[in-house]
């Protein structure tokens, strides 16, 4: 039976919360890692792009919800406006809702691409907030940011797709 | 399309409509928490719990750092120490003469005994470590380790052994979070002070060095620089000149090292010089710095009791509280309370 690859997803039992919530932690610690200088600017934002990965292969579970949820943890955690992250990533998950069919059909290097334009669309909006309140530009290794993070999107599709986790798990395995 | 589908009923509102209400939220909290600053206890409730968490986060660069430390050369550590000894010195040598002009004012009168108390340095302290830089890319922040548990409120000033490092504005139970004064905006008040020849304009000092200029430093969000707007074009003000802290705003206690002019341009077609100044500390350089505790409470006769009572002048205090009123610390020093307010508003004090 060929199935599109989004309909492969739905016929796998759904990863366990475990699972989710497991690997969003590991992301957010890496997002808390004390990073400074232009590695501040440049590193990728670990937990918007696990966050998408789950969006899109569970999007019964994993909504525009928990990007603000999640949102709100990082801006207290950076201590920055509230609300800042959780409006961005509340974007991002939207347009991966949007393109979740389409995202599914590709390779995993097509997919980093859309990827990239989702984190960078999602960091405009975060670096427009900031300017519009005052602040200075603080440079343009920010564009490294979504380049590294869509960089990162195959390992973090190999990561979550290693059958020891879905068996460790009580996966299924298709 | 393929035969997948999304559920048949579709449960709950459309993704548009979730991100619609969602975006409305964010919006608000962002303006409850610009405007307002009404959601202060969440961020606090939130970072209490985060904080263990990022401490442990960052031990390995701190393990690593330490150990690179431990490894320092010998050579190195005898220049330091070498250059650290002659500062010994040098403070030592200001410090005495600091001490005479101090008890020189402090015999003029009850006025000059309050201006100073209400405006000399507190030595309650306590000495913090830069732990890393706020994760925040459009400020100059850096995070210290000690937080309300040790007494750190948010509002007091930070120094390092060159001069101001900044100012705490948002504190932990365990962390506290320092502006650097070359965040954008980020104003302290000064005036300027000249060493050398020919500079010994105030009756009070003797050091060899003139106060003269008030202006307020701003800093402009990059490294290394700090303006000082709204100089007039005729003022006494030239490359070399110390900017230190006033203390007329009650938050910088006078006197501490800000920057070193660097630049002044003087432009007809406009109203004000520029002026550009170096700031005294360099923060990526140090990891330890001091945090000046505010006095328990807020009012100014209790500051100048608590300073008065740990003052490295005893005997000239004793003198003074002696002779102006009874043996009560605190009825001797409510009239120098009310005598620094009063100094306080006046402008061309010192001038």
């Amino acid at each position: 039976m060929d199935l599109s690859p989004a309909s492969r997803d739905a016929m796998t039992l759904p990863a366990p919360m475990r699972l989710l919530t497991g690997s969003l932690v590991i992301a957010l610690l890496l997002n808390l890692l004390p990073w400074s200088d232009w590695a501040l600017r440049a590193h990728p934002d670990f937990l918007l792009l696990v966050l998408l990965y789950w969006v899109a292969h569970e999007p019964r579970t994993m909504g525009q919800g928990w990007g603000f949820f999640l949102g709100l943890i990082m801006d207290v955690a950076n201590s920055v406006l509230l609300g800042q992250h959780a409006l961005a990533y509340v974007a991002a998950v939207f347009l991966v809702q949007l393109l979740r069919v389409r995202i599914l059909q590709l390779t995993v290097f097509e997919q980093a691409l859309h990827i990239a334009a989702v984190l960078f669309l999602s960091q405009t909006i975060g670096v427009l907030l900031n300017l519009s309140m005052g602040s200075d530009f603080p440079g343009w290794g920010l564009l490294l940011a979504p380049l590294l993070g869509a960089i990162l999107w195959p390992l973090v599709n190999w990561l979550a797709k290693l059958p020891r986790f879905r068996r460790r798990f009580g996966q299924v395995l298709r | 399309m393929s035969g997948y589908q999304e559920p048949f009923f579709t449960r709950g509102p459309s993704p548009l409509a979730r991100l619609t209400f969602f975006s409305l939220v964010a919006i608000a909290i962002m303006i409850a928490d610009h405007r307002f600053q009404a959601l202060s206890w969440v961020r606090l409730g939130i970072s209490v719990v985060l904080n263990p968490i990022e401490q442990a986060l960052g031990m390995p660069a701190t393990a690593a750092r330490r150990i690179g430390n431990y490894f320092t050369a010998q050579t190195e550590l005898v220049t330091e120490n070498r250059a650290l000894q002659n500062r010994v010195l040098e403070l030592t040598a200001l410090g005495q003469q600091a001490r005479l002009i101090q008890a020189e004012r402090l015999h003029v009168d009850a006025l000059a005994v309050a201006v100073d108390a209400a405006n000399r340095l507190d030595s309650r302290g306590i000495i913090a470590e830069i732990i890393r830089d706020a994760r925040n890319p459009y400020a100059r922040k850096v995070i210290l380790n000690k937080g309300t548990k040790d007494g750190v409120t948010a509002g007091v000033v930070v120094i390092d052994g060159d001069g101001v490092v900044g100012q705490v504005t948002a504190v932990g139970l365990l962390s506290a979070e320092v502006t650097l004064s070359t965040e954008k905006d980020q104003s302290i008040p000064v005036m300027v002070m000249r060493d050398g020849p020919g500079a010994e304009l105030g009756s009070s000092s003797g050091v060899g060095s003139r106060v003269g200029l008030r202006a307020v430093a701003v800093g402009n969000g990059r490294d290394g620089t700090i303006d000082v707007p709204f100089i007039p074009l005729g003022a006494d003000i030239q490359n070399g000149d110390a900017l230190v802290t006033s203390g007329i705003d009650g938050t910088y206690p006078a006197g501490l090292a800000v920057a070193t002019v660097i630049q002044v341009e003087k432009n007809p077609a406009f109203p004000f010089a520029k002026v550009v100044a170096q700031p005294a500390t360099a923060p990526n350089h140090h990891r330890f710095v001091k945090v000046l505790l505010r006095a328990p409470a807020e009012t100014a006769g209790s500051a100048s009791a608590s300073s008065a009572s740990q003052s490295a002048y005893p005997q000239v205090d004793v003198g003074v509280g002696d002779k102006k009123s009874t043996s009560s610390s605190t009825a001797a020093l409510k009239p120098a309370a009310s005598g620094s307010s009063s100094a306080r508003r006046d402008p061309r004090r010192n001038n």
